[in-house]
């Protein structure tokens, strides 16, 4: 997949993994999968680039006599799930368009 | 590898980092590890579910800013004895213009293949005014009651103007690879950066 487009997907993807209840790095990976092929070390990057857009915060909690990292969606990043279901239609409207020209070739 | 020897050979590879970067990097893996140990996982299986090494350090290095890494570098550390730092004043007639010539020449040598991109544009200028100059002569000619010629010089006009869309296609692919060099050559000064400061 183009890799622009692969990387804003991922973003909101990851987005949604933790926009029911807060979730951590393993776990999000690991919900992921079935629907995106991403790794632990592709979601770190993006991690902290969504903290510093503040679409999520960050906050430790200890886990078995250790500390495990919880990430938590702000009102920003539930806005911006909404902002690209949005986005989304312009989307398939642009899908619509190229299938139509490729029907009328066949 | 297991757990330990991972992060401390990840930590080696990061030392080039600021320090908050590279403990905000290592406490990342060490969870994921952990989480991995906790599903059942054995040390070794853990380590392996995370991939290259390599491919971690550049991924992790492609998000800091060139600025902080060059930053960090010149930043005298607090290990640097006494002798060292003399030894660094003392050499720096010598290291300066070396280093400084370096990265001159790095960047006249691609300045020369944007210069080459930018001539081929000139060219391809020189080629689309040709074909025009050949069109008004052949109109001219046309006028003038000599159609022969004119029809000579409309198909000139035609050739060339076939060769100003060919160049102008050539031209682009070239400006294209030519900023995508200029891309690898900031990675690979940054990587060069981080692997001598891992070498230590």
């Amino acid at each position: 997949m183009d890799v622009q487009l692969k990387r804003g997907l991922l973003d909101i993807c990851v987005l949604s993994a933790i926009r029911d209840e807060d979730s951590y790095g393993y776990r999000i990976v690991k919900d992921m999968k079935p629907y995106v092929q991403i790794s632990e070390s592709t979601l770190y990057p993006i991690l902290r680039r969504l903290e510093a857009a503040q679409l999520l915060t960050v906050c430790t909690a200890e886990h078995n006599g250790r500390l495990r990292k919880y990430y938590h969606i702000t009102d920003l990043g539930l806005k911006r799930i909404e902002e690209f279901k949005v986005e989304w239609n312009e989307i398939i409207g642009i899908y619509n368009y190229i299938m139509r020209e490729d029907a009328q070739h066949e | 590898m297991n757990k330990q020897e991972f992060l401390s050979a990840l930590a080696q590879r990061l030392s080039a980092l600021p320090e908050a970067e590279r403990d905000a990097s290592l406490a990342y893996y060490s969870e994921i590890i952990d989480d991995a140990l906790e599903e059942g996982m054995s040390q070794e299986e853990a380590v392996e579910s995370l991939g290259d090494i390599d491919q971690i350090v550049s991924q992790i290095v492609a998000d800091v800013p060139l600025s902080k890494l060059v930053k960090k570098q010149l930043k005298p550390k607090k290990t640097l004895k006494a002798w060292e730092i003399v030894l660094i004043i003392l050499g720096s007639p010598v290291w300066l213009p070396l280093l400084l010539s370096a990265v001159i020449v790095v960047a006249a040598v691609y300045i020369c293949i944007w210069a080459v991109v930018i001539s081929l544009y000139a060219v391809d200028l020189a080629l689309g005014a040709s074909a025009f100059a050949m069109l008004v002569c052949s109109v001219v000619f046309f006028a003038l009651r000599s159609p022969v010629a004119a029809l000579w010089m409309l198909a000139a006009a035609l050739i060339l103007a076939g060769l100003t869309i060919l160049f102008f296609l050539l031209s682009n692919l070239c400006a294209k690879y030519t900023a995508i060099l200029g891309k690898k050559i900031c990675i690979g000064f940054k990587k060069m950066i981080v692997s001598k400061e891992g070498a230590k």
